[in-house]
């Protein structure tokens, strides 16, 4: 879950951990998470650390501080989330299949037609 | 505030300096790892901080005071190493009893708990102690004393995993429960890692670098892949480490000043971009100039 080899800071798998609580609906809109202090417990990490990976999240409006109460998840979180994991995961693994493709020396056209011929298999599949 | 400032700071032993032209701040309520080799100074240093030993030259000031000779900082500080030694007289009871008069803050419930779970006897000497138990042992009194200013100095010596992971949930838990400032040094940088905020790398007796952990993983990364590619990459860059694996392939480790847009070209380049742990980081770093140990070997 929280893996000291991965090239991520553990800040920012502090906040995607949070995040998939958020999408499991282990957390729900305007539900208190974790304090700093509490995150710090679970995974042994510093307190400051762990505040650091709740930054990120209010920054991106996924959760809104309430003075003296704590954190809360927004009503737009999972939205938010999704969207966001929809675009990064999807950009990346697109430079990756180009990347390969251009090892390949496969072209462009070449490598739009296996995509639309996939495309095609898979909707098959799913008749 | 500054719990410790060193300004110049210098510490020779006859005409060897061991800490040479050393400053930098620690900020109250952090945890901060002392990082370095074997030699490095890191064991010196903190003898200074704690009041041990004069500096040879320079500034040092512990809450705003020289620590030597200085009441005040032997109060507010504790020093933990594997050498602390007790009277053979006080068992291992009498040693809490007597630090619990010395230190202010001391909590004998946190003492006793800690006693009991690691599976000590009142009447056990310190000195009957295995190297291991030794250490949990002090680590025990390290966390009780709960001193503003808290040192520990290669505190996991000889303790097994299961015991370090224990003393790391209880130096985390007790240090939420009553914040304060921590210097800690250790090999295992790689285990100290997460309950850092900072880090304090040393070599040859000056400070390397003064950084947030977040801040030197980004610091560096690895490129991996074609030797010619990768050399007219790092032309105009800061190599940090290199490693030949091959005629044609190469392993080099550079600072991180590079572009979104050159990250881009790399990776079309065939270049594998890879992580660089801060354990790495911190022994490359520390490299002598003169090559590694394969350069000795062959």
């Amino acid at each position: 879950m929280i893996s000291l080899d991965s090239s991520k800071p553990i800040y920012v798998q502090i906040a995607e951990w949070l995040e998939t609580e958020i999408l499991r609906d282990r957390l729900k809109k305007d539900e208190k998470v974790y304090s700093q202090y509490q995150l710090a417990e679970m995974f042994t990490i510093n307190p400051a650390t762990a505040a650091k990976g709740l930054t990120i999240l209010v920054n991106e409006e996924i959760l809104y501080k309430k003075r003296g109460l704590g954190m809360f998840v927004t009503k737009e979180a999972k939205k938010i989330i999704q969207n966001k994991r929809k675009t990064n995961l999807l950009e990346e693994k697109v430079i990756d299949l180009v990347n390969e493709a251009n090892y390949l020396e496969i072209n462009e056209q070449s490598l739009i037609d296996m995509i639309k011929k996939a495309n095609e298999e898979i909707r098959k599949e799913s008749k | 505030m500054q719990i410790v400032k060193a300004d110049g700071l210098e510490k020779k032993f006859g005409s060897k300096k061991v800490i040479e032209q050393m400053s930098f701040e620690i900020k109250e309520e952090t945890i901060t790892g002392i990082i370095g080799r074997n030699g490095a100074g890191k064991t010196t240093l903190l003898k200074m901080i704690a009041g041990f030993w004069r500096p040879s030259a320079g500034e040092l000031l512990v809450f705003n005071e020289e620590p030597f000779d200085s009441l005040m900082a032997s109060a507010n500080t504790i020093y933990i190493d594997d050498q602390l030694y007790y009277p053979d007289t006080l068992n291992l009871k009498q040693i809490l009893q007597q630090n619990a008069q010395f230190y202010p803050n001391w909590n004998m419930d946190l003492a006793d708990r800690l006693f009991n779970y690691f599976g000590f006897e009142a009447n056990q000497r310190h000195y009957q102690l295995s190297k291991g138990k030794r250490s949990t042992f002090n680590m025990i009194i390290g966390l009780a004393a709960r001193c503003p200013l808290t040192l520990f100095d290669e505190p996991t010596t000889g303790m097994d995993e299961a015991v370090r992971k224990d003393f790391y949930q209880a130096l985390l838990h007790d240090y939420i429960a009553f914040p304060r400032t921590i210097l800690l040094s250790s090999h295992l940088l790689q285990e100290i890692e997460p309950l850092l905020e900072e880090v304090l790398l040393i070599k040859d007796g000056k400070v390397l670098m003064h950084e947030s952990v977040d801040t030197l993983k980004d610091y560096a990364f690895g490129l991996h892949g074609d030797r010619d590619t990768i050399t007219s990459w790092c032309a105009n860059k800061s190599i940090i480490y290199q490693k030949a694996y091959s005629s044609e392939g190469i392993y080099v480790v550079v600072q991180n000043d590079f572009t979104e847009r050159e990250f881009a070209q790399l990776q079309a380049d065939g270049i594998k971009l890879l992580p660089v742990s801060l354990n790495d980081l911190c022994i490359y770093l520390t490299n002598p100039k003169n090559g590694g140990i394969v350069d000795v070997l062959s």
